[in-house]
This record gives structure tokens, sequence and C-alpha cells, in this order.
């Protein structure tokens, strides 16, 4: 017998934990997008989608926040500090490797720095993660040793019933468990049994594909070049990425009053790395794009001792010229046989 | 023999005898559906160069990369009538000298390939020119009727909701042909004239701003539209500054290589209402 949570039940879910507190978000199809949002009710929930095109990413580091605001006065300086809106929230839904995500990015938002955008989000989130039974061309996350159901970064995993009535719940944090408490008459003792995973094939071969990286003397290779030479240097597969974390500050308004913000920034962009003296030391596409991968598979877990990607493929899913992550490391694991 | 195989056999020769250095085309994708950009330079890889109804993408923005056409040898591109309106707009504007293209012109009528006879931007000039005749006639989609049937402030509430969810990738610009600048103006940071925040001034700042940038130059190829990963029907807007230009000025954007900029020139036949 394992604790089961139906779905006909999901509304009074939604309505408790609003109850006791917590902000409902899950993935939604709004506005002709799908992404994750605040729901009021169950029903809003898409939860047949393979993955939502936009990542969790934005629920803990949204592409634009504020950070100060300045008044200069004749004699005085005001500021005010912002932090986000506080409040607990259950994000119901999520999939496995956006979960993930979170968890890679946990250590470079607290390595020197202990940034508390990211944290103070991280702190009020329970991440309740739905197994994959489905997957399509571009899924990699057994690529990455993660599968369709990693637990990694989740305080819940839900696995899809094969009859479809609900899900089995594993509890895999105590602030899972302590969110699960404000239902725990509604989940139920049942011998229903999961659904098999779906099936997501390995794409390329991780440990050679970082091992040629890691080679100094790949760093110069014709390779990032070809394999570059379509990219037309848009942010979309950084923005999209649920573990690409770069931001830039920027000071919007006067000499008088302004507001300090937070910006996603892109490594994909000339303007990334051009120095005030007008020299770019990435001044090329495939510079950048080298910086890229480079970035996830090499520098990245030199550092953390984790890649810093979960294998969701938007990047190559959602690429205009069918580029990503995938054909990229496809074709390293090939050039180290 | 298929146009695919009969374009393969002319890149085939061309690399072969040294009249072009690289083919621009388009290769297979990920997936079946898909299809990529690719750039051949030697006569052995010709093989990998598809052509079929997805090929959609206007490959004419991968002519300005820095340095390609700078050693004046000859590029082939592979070409739609928007992708040639679009090298027409380019030559016009001064970013490259067309007689430096050999063109592979095609058109996808339904699901059928068809070839378009010519070499150079000149010979394209009576297709664009009944592009230019049948425009006005052609359905409007559905989603812009609808827009239009809108009051100015739900029209506005329309593209506010369509502009929130612009996260400012500028995959828009990045796969617009017409966008060569090497530094946009919103990436002009000395001072920084455009604010580079995505909130919603931020975002309906970069819209509008391309969306003039754009009126009288863009050949509604939809590079913009498949590009933004957010979905946003940024076609309508500039479809809709198409229709306005070539109903004001009778101006079809890219007709010939020295067509003169609608926006930038002065006619003595001008249109006035819209200053005073």
């Amino acid at each position: 017998m394992t604790k089961i949570l139906f779905s006909d039940k999901l509304d009074n879910c939604v309505e408790r934990w609003k109850k006791a507190g917590f902000s409902v978000i899950g993935p939604v199809q709004r506005n002709n997008i799908s992404t994750y949002a605040a729901v009021e009710r169950a029903a809003e929930l898409d939860l047949g989608l393979i993955l939502t095109e936009r990542s969790i990413k934005e629920l803990f580091f949204p592409q634009s926040e504020p950070m100060l605001q300045y008044t200069i006065k004749k004699d005085s300086i005001e500021t005010k500090d912002f932090l986000p809106p506080s409040g607990q929230r259950i994000i119901f839904g999520a999939r496995p490797c956006d979960a993930s995500g979170m968890a890679i990015d946990d250590p470079l938002f607290g390595w020197d720095y202990k940034d508390e955008y990211w944290f103070q989000r991280r702190n009020e989130s329970v991440i309740v993660t739905i197994a994959c039974t489905q997957s399509d061309d571009f899924c990699m996350c057994t690529s990455l040793k993660l599968a369709p159901d990693s637990t990694k970064g989740s305080d819940i995993l839900l696995r899809p019933l094969e009859n479809k009535r609900g899900w089995l719940v594993e509890e895999i944090t105590d602030r899972g468990r302590d969110a699960f408490k404000a239902i725990a008459d509604i989940v139920q003792e049942s011998a229903d049994t999961a659904a098999p995973l779906a099936v997501v094939e390995k794409k390329f071969d991780l440990d050679r594909s970082v091992a040629w990286l890691q080679n100094p003397e790949n760093f110069e290779s014709r390779f990032w070049k070809e394999i570059s030479m379509r990219c037309i240097g848009c942010a979309s597969c950084t923005f999209l990425c649920p573990t690409c974390h770069c931001f830039d500050i920027q000071d919007e308004g006067d000499t008088y009053s302004g507001m300090r913000r937070k910006n996603w920034d892109s490594c994909s962009f000339a303007l990334f790395t051009m120095h005030t003296s007008g020299h770019n030391p990435r001044s090329t596409q495939s510079a950048r794009w080298r910086q890229r991968i480079m970035h996830k598979f090499n520098y990245f877990p030199g550092k953390f001792s984790v890649n810093s990607c979960s294998g969701c493929g938007r990047c190559s899913r959602q690429c205009p010229v069918d580029m990503g992550i995938t054909e990229t490391l496809q074709e390293i694991s090939k050039l180290s046989q | 023999m298929s146009i695919e195989e009969q374009y393969r056999t002319r890149a085939k020769e061309l690399l072969a005898g040294g009249a072009v250095k690289m083919v621009i085309g388009y290769g297979k994708g990920t997936t079946g559906e898909r299809r990529r950009p690719i750039f051949i330079t030697s006569p052995d890889e010709v093989e990998r160069l598809v052509l079929d109804e997805a090929c959609i993408t206007n490959l004419s923005g991968y002519l300005v990369s820095e340095g390609l056409l700078s050693d004046e040898k000859r590029v082939a591109v592979f070409l739609r009538p928007e992708g040639v309106r679009a090298v027409n707009i380019l030559a016009a504007e001064s970013q490259l000298d067309s007689d430096q293209l050999v063109i592979f012109g095609f058109d996808v009528v339904g699901n059928e390939i068809k070839a378009l006879k010519g070499i150079h931007v000149e010979e394209f000039a009576d297709v664009i020119e009944s592009l230019k005749e049948s425009a006005p006639g052609v359905a409007k989609e559905l989603l812009l009727e609808k827009i239009e049937s809108m009051s100015p402030q739900e029209r506005f509430s329309y593209w506010q909701g369509e502009f929130a969810k612009c996260i400012k990738c500028y995959a828009c610009r990045q796969a617009c042909p017409m966008c060569y600048c090497r530094r946009c103006i919103v990436d002009s940071n000395q001072p920084q004239w455009v604010n580079t925040s995505s909130h919603s001034l931020g975002n309906f700042e970069w819209n509008i701003v391309r969306a003039f940038h754009l009126s009288g130059r863009c050949v509604e190829c939809g590079n913009c539209d498949r590009a933004c990963p957010v979905n946003i029907p940024l076609r309508l807007i500039n479809h809709r500054m198409a229709e306005e230009v070539l109903g004001t000025f009778d101006h079809f954007a890219g007709t010939s290589k020295t067509q003169e900029p609608v926006l930038a020139s002065f006619k003595k036949d001008d249109s006035e209402t819209f200053i005073l």
C-alpha cells in the first residue's frame, strides 16, 4: 500500500493549501504560451504538457526585478531597498528537469555572496514534481545522468498512476512533508501502481564530451566555428534555460531619481563582454557559443562539481535555427571517439 | 530531375569551378519536419542540401555576416521571393553588393516546390512586381481582422498582453535580415537610450521601436514571428505597417536594388496628411 493523491481531489488540495497560506503555482497555457503561473483552481493547471515553453527559473529569478530606488534631493539622498514580496508557495506539477535546474543553481547563488532574492524565493517554495511519462525528441535528461523521475531539487515527487486517476506520492524533503500535512486526509492509501516512465534515449556520452572540453588544446578547435556558424546570436536558449543565471544590474532614471534593477543577461550577446575601450574578448558568435558550452560543462562543474544543464532540451527545442546543446555535445562525443 | 537535384548539381558545379566560395542553403534538422541553415564550401558536401516545403527560413540575413562578402568572392544562396526582396533592400541600403550573389530562387506553392528562374536579383523583378500587384487582395489573417475590429482601448490591452510575454531575447532582431546594425540602439549604453529591462515600458519601447524601423522595409518573411520563443504574433504588426506603407506611398519593400527607402526619401506628390 502506498500513498496516493487522486486527481479528482486536486481542487480540494488547492483550496486547502490556499487556506494554509500558500499560493499555488503550476504549468498553465495562457496567452498562447505555456508557463508556470499562479492558479485559483486545479482546473487551470495543464498537467498534460510534456514541458512548459518557459522554464521554472522565472519563479526564482525573474527576467527583471527592482533592487533599489533612489531619490536625490537638495541636501539628502533617499534610498529604498526591494526584496521579493514574501509568501509561501507550492509549485505543483514541475518537471524533474526544471526542479533539478533550481538545485543546480543553488551553489552558484550561494557561493560567495548569498543572493537574497534567490534564496528568499527558494526557502518559500515547495516544489511538487510530477515524473514524466511522455517525452519528445528534444528531452535529454538521461544524457545528463538525470532521469524522468529524478528527485533532485524536488520536495515531493509524484508518479502518475497507470490508471491515470492520480499520482503516487513520494515525500523527499521535510518541507514537502510539511506542505502535505495540510492535505494529509486527502492523500489515501491504495495499491494502484505507477505508470511506466517516459523513455528518454541517451543522446551523447557526457563523460567523453566533458573530457574533450577539458582538454585545453580544443579551446581553439575549428569545431567551434563550424558548429555555431548558423547561430544568430539571440538569447532564446539562455533565457529559456532553467540553469542559465547571468544578470546585469542597470540603473534606470536620471540624476535625481531612479530605480536599480536586476535583469537577465546572456553570453550570446556581443555586448555581454564588450569593454568600455570597445575591445571585445569574445568578438565572434563562435567564441560566445563556446563560452556557453564551456561554462556549462567545464567551468561550472570545475567550481561546483555539477554540470549546469538538467537536460530539459529547451535550447534545442526552441532555437530559431535548430541548434542547441544536444547537437553540440553529440558532435563533441563523435570528435573524441 | 527534381528541383532539389537540379540545385545540388548547380551548387556542385559552382563550387568545383570556384565560381562561388560558399552555398548557403537548407539541410536536415533535428526532427523530420525541421530544416536548418547550412553552409557548403566543398563540392563533396552538396548532397547535404535539402529543398522542400519545410525550407521556410529567409537565409538572406547570413549574407551580411561580418566578413563574408568582404573578399569580393561570390556566394550562392537559396532564396524565396521574400529573400530576394530582402537582398534588394540590403543592396539599396549599401549593405552588400548583389553582384556578388548567385541566387537559387524557389517558392513554395502549397506543398509544391517551384523553381524561380534567374541568378541575379534583377531577374526576379517580375515575380516581385506580381506580388505587389496581388498584395492588396490577399486575404487577411483572421487574428488580424479580429484585432482591427477592436476599439483602440481593446487593441492596446491586446498588445499589452502580448508584449508582457516579451523576454527581450532579441530573437526577432537577430532573425531579421533587415536588423543588420552591428550595434542596435538598445545596445547603445553610453548613454542608455532605451531601457534594457523587460518590464512593460521596456517591452513596449522595444517592440514599437522595431515596428517603426521595419516600416517600409519588412518583406514579411516571417523569420521574427517564427523565432519568437514566447509566441508574440509579430508578423501581424509588420504586416499592418506594410499595408499602411503600400496604401499611403504605393511602396512595396524590396522591388529593386535601387529602390529608395520610403521613410528616408521625399517625393513632391507624397501625401502630407500625416504632417498636418
